[in-house]
């Protein structure tokens, strides 16, 4: 397979990987921090649901890294392949240069917030 | 040999506004416009992770409250659900399963992944935040 194929298959792939994310983990993620928490709705009791996920370490800020990272990448890949089918196909290549300029800074953004905060990535 | 076409190529103009006239094509690009939803949730949630980091917690929670922050959030569980609900159909489409004499059909796999997608939620708020 030419490498240029390869590497277009993996992007699919990994893609593909974020499109399940955001399916099975982003609609709980997106209901506690930005519904349940704001309007008081079950099962957000006291305190808000950040520190609640962080204060479960690993596996805590192992499910806000892989639920945020996928659905970035999800989220921006299949938005700017959206963006020229309603008329931006002539800026397709500056498109997906800053589409992936955002999915790398946002994936390296969220890991590095999150070693700062406790969890798996912290520093001892 | 030459590269170049025996005849011209014609290539069908569309305007922005093509998905329009079919129902098939409406209901593709909403499917594709979810990804706005997504990435832009994404993105809010980058910022409010630094605001976290950097010991704004006060702004991050008061960002969470903002009216239209909320309201946003809304729309974009309810597009999110819209991606899940359509991807999981589209699972069932792309890969049937065979049952004995037969094949699996798209709205089971609908159902299937319906209740894996309410297990998992129900997991993380038990697991994440009620532990």
């Amino acid at each position: 397979m030419p490498k240029v194929a390869r590497l277009h298959a993996i992007l699919w792939g990994v893609f593909s990987m974020g499109g399940f994310i955001a399916a099975f983990l982003l609609p709980v993620l997106i209901y506690l921090v930005g519904i349940a928490y704001p309007l008081g709705l079950w099962p957000i009791a006291s305190g808000d649901p950040t520190s609640s996920i962080l204060n479960h370490h690993h596996i805590g800020t192992l499910f806000l890294f892989v639920t945020v990272a996928g659905s970035l990448y999800h989220g921006i890949f299949r938005f700017q392949s959206t963006l020229t089918e309603i008329g931006l196909a002539p800026a397709k290549r500056a498109l997906e240069a800053i589409g992936y300029l955002i999915i790398i800074v946002g994936i390296l953004a969220v890991a590095y917030y999150l070693s700062l905060l406790p969890g798996v990535l912290s520093l001892p | 040999m030459s590269k170049q076409k025996p005849f011209p190529e014609y290539r069908r103009k569309l305007g922005p506004g093509w998905w329009l006239h079919n129902s098939h094509f409406t209901q593709y690009m909403i499917r594709e416009w979810t990804s706005f939803f997504v990435a832009v949730f994404s993105l809010i949630y980058i910022y409010e992770l630094s605001l976290f980091a950097s010991g704004g917690k006060d702004s991050a929670l008061a960002l969470m409250r903002n009216p239209g922050i909320i309201a946003f959030n809304v729309l974009a569980l309810l597009f999110t659900l819209y991606h899940a609900f359509t991807w999981f159909y589209l699972i069932g489409k792309v890969q049937p399963i065979k049952m004995g004499k037969t094949m699996s059909k798209p709205w089971q796999a609908l159902l299937v992944n319906i209740a894996f997608l309410l297990i998992i939620s129900y997991a993380v708020i038990q697991i994440l935040v009620l532990r």
